[in-house]
């Protein structure tokens, strides 16, 4: 008896301590791990597998490269082999829409399914993922969600939580701004729409920013709640105030449109710095010309593309979620600050051509 | 006899006075926009002193004027036949979007140059044709036929660029936000031209006389033998060819264009001529009344955004102001007060 329980304490501690071994050396070899196709069974192969990305709609250029990255993970699974069919969830903005969208995506698919999803607002993050989870297919969300929601809460279904970060992204701009600036003058500040989360942190990253340059003043801030004809009209009012200002930094570039017109309009454009946040086309075009200093793109083939590819190794059965460290589950996406250093590089690979990315290593996603 | 005589004098003379107060009246009425106006203009330069007295503002103000006014007008004359056009939002991002991509731009291969921007104002006059055919023929209220092609002209600006916005690179019309004459900006200059033709018609044709018989109590004019239905059209169509004129001068503003273009431009424009003295009971006010009431906004928004006050307080402080001066600026006691 005491030899029996002796014996078992023993083998507990091995086990135990063997775990322990295991689960820290997996952690540092996630970041490199790979799909390796000849891992993944034929019959898994051969099952059609319904990849979805659920989205706001296709109007905003940004959100369409989520379906573009969605395209390029799929001709991925051409590659290895993988039948599959693709899908656009296009929820107008609507959060009914969208879960609803979801939950017949799920049903259809009966566990055979992978998806992205946008959530429209925080609040329905969980019922899409209810939706997939109880069908039994695997979901990758991006950007909203409530702060106390966790992917360990739909294990092994939700698999991954992304997203950009937003004061790091306000505080980037910021500094490029300031830099271009010498360290000291002016600033106009456009605000995106009050209350919503993403213009709550970018401000604070700009926040953040201006604690290290003392010498910055912000002389005007107010909301222009994304829009660029808003914009055009404060910058426009503020210049007739202000002529002496160094620069204007923006929550997106739709706003950091209306205040280059507005500089254009008072003969201004290319003395005053203006950042932005989205990689809008014209927006990198006048960080080329020289007319903007800096805007931020959350690369959104990425999001799409390798969102897809881990949820896709999670169903194939080449790793399973509940084991992962929560690093490799919740994790920021890399955004390029974009500035006249890398601009024509960008221009290059992301406006007169799409990017190639390697689908296999699922977590060269990951920023850190 | 005597008495009687007396007692109708008294009467006549009561009546006389009675007459003479209310024309004192609706004379403080007539002019308590103006000095509502002036009060804001007071209160902005005291409160910002030479920034908001200065040349530079002044042009700022007369840019921020000219859309606003050019849309006040075509709504005016719709509101003076006691309807409603909530299509505006919509109509002038539409317009200015189809111009972007017909004119010299950076999404495509056109360049159809002037006559891109006639067929865009061409688009928006179809719209306010239909909007107001439906209306009179169909007899639905105007402002369900106008909300429901607001949202359609909503949806072809989206289609006619498909997500992303064209910028102009026709070099006339990039030009065109920096040229001034007599130290007035072009699209301001538009805008008068536009004020001038909508005087003429109001003042000086029949049409425009009939917009007022009509919005007072249509039975009167129909029973002399006027169309009532084909005023009605006409005034819709006027409103249209009116929004996608500011839709154009939105595209030139801006320099991209996009449904945005549009923007939340309806609600001010209501307020605009209400303030200016235009009963949305229809049958009176005016363009005049449209020009004093779409400066009080553009000043009252310049000056509030001059302040620097809070964003989260400001929009709030607009509502105030805004009630405070239709308080102040329209006629009340009328058995209807809005229809």
């Amino acid at each position: 008896m005491k030899m029996r329980k002796l014996a078992a304490f023993a083998l507990s501690t091995v086990m135990a301590v063997s775990t322990l071994a295991m689960t820290a050396m997996a952690s540092d070899d996630w970041k490199s791990f790979k799909i390796d196709p000849a891992q993944i069974p034929q019959e898994k192969l051969d099952t059609t597998l319904s990849v979805a990305c659920s989205i706001r709609g296709l109007e905003n250029p940004y959100i369409n490269t989520i379906k573009v990255g969605m395209e390029m993970f799929c001709e991925y699974l051409d590659s290895i082999g993988q039948k599959y069919e693709m899908q656009v969830l296009d929820s107008g903005g609507s959060n009914d829409t969208e879960i609803n969208n979801m939950k017949q995506f799920a049903a259809k698919a009966n566990g055979n399914a992978i998806a992205y999803s946008d959530p429209n607002e925080s609040a329905i993050c969980t019922a899409l993922v209810e939706a997939m989870a109880e069908s039994g297919g695997y979901i990758g969300t991006a950007w909203n969600r409530e702060e106390e929601d966790t992917v360990t809460d739909y294990d092994p279904n939700w698999v991954i939580h992304t997203s950009p970060d937003n004061v790091v992204n306000g505080e980037a701009i910021a500094t490029a701004l300031f830099d271009q600036m010498g360290g000291k003058g002016q600033i106009f500040v456009l605000e995106g729409m009050l209350g919503n989360t993403a213009s709550n942190d970018r401000v604070a990253g700009l926040q953040n920013a201006l604690e290290k340059y003392p010498d910055i003043e912000v002389v005007a801030q107010d909301t222009a709640n994304w829009a660029t004809a808003e914009a055009l009209t404060l910058v426009e009012t503020w210049l007739s105030q202000y002529p002496e200002v160094g620069g204007i930094w923006c929550a997106n570039d739709n706003m950091a449109t209306g205040a280059l017109q507005a500089l254009e309009n008072a003969g201004l454009k290319g003395k005053v710095g203006v950042v932005g946040i989205d990689a809008n086309t014209d927006i990198v075009e006048a960080i080329a010309a020289g007319d903007a200093t800096a805007t931020v793109s959350s690369n959104g083939y990425l999001q799409g593309g390798y969102t897809l590819a881990i949820c896709y190794a999670a169903w194939a059965g080449l790793i399973d979620p509940a084991e992962l460290p929560i690093e490799y589950r919740e994790f920021a996406t890399p955004a390029t600050v974009i500035t006249s250093e890398n601009v024509e590089q960008y221009i290059a690979d992301y406006i007169d051509a799409t990017p190639e990315f390697d689908f296999s290593e699922i977590w060269w996603c990951k920023a850190d | 006899m005597a008495k009687e005589n007396q007692a109708a004098l008294t009467i006549q003379e009561e009546f006389a006075k009675k007459i003479k107060a209310e024309n004192r009246r609706e004379k403080i009425i007539k002019w308590a926009p103006v000095l509502v106006l002036l009060a804001l203009i007071v209160v902005f330069t005291i409160a910002r002193g030479s920034a908001f007295a200065s040349v530079s503002n002044l042009v700022a103000i007369l840019n921020q004027w000219a859309i606003p006014l050019i849309v006040a007008l075509g709504l005016t004359f719709v509101i003076m036949l006691g309807g409603i056009d909530l299509s505006i939002d919509g109509t002038v991002g539409m317009a200015g979007s189809i111009a972007s991509v017909l004119v010299m731009n950076t999404l495509n291969d056109n360049n159809f140059g002037i006559f891109g921007i006639i067929i865009a104002i061409l688009c928006s006059v179809v719209v306010g044709f239909f909007v107001g055919l439906f209306h009179v023929k169909l007899k639905i209220p105007s402002f369900m036929v106008s909300f429901a092609f607001m949202n359609i002209c909503t949806g072809i600006a989206y289609l006619s660029y498909s997500g992303t916005p064209a910028t102009v690179s026709d070099p006339v019309l990039k030009a065109l936000p920096k040229v001034s004459f007599l130290g007035i900006p072009f699209i301001t200059w538009v805008a008068l031209v536009m004020l001038l033709l909508c005087i003429y018609i109001q003042e000086y044709t029949p049409f425009g006389r009939y917009i007022y018989a009509v919005g007072t109590d249509e039975t009167i004019p129909r029973s002399v033998g006027i169309n009532v239905d084909h005023v009605k059209i006409k005034v819709f169509t006027l409103a249209g060819f009116l929004f996608g004129v500011a839709g154009v001068v939105g595209l030139i503003r801006l320099g991209q264009g996009q449904a945005g273009i549009g923007k939340d431009l309806m609600f001010p424009a209501q307020a605009a001529v209400v303030i200016g003295g235009t009963s949305l009971s229809g049958g009176k006010g005016g363009v005049l009344n449209t020009v004093v009431g779409t400066l009080i906004m553009t000043v009252l928004i310049n000056g509030l955004t001059m302040m620097g006050v809070n964003p989260n307080i400001k929009t709030g402080i607009q509502g105030i102001i805004i009630l405070v001066a239709v308080i102040l600026t329209t006629k009340r006691g009328a058995t209807v007060i809005s229809k």
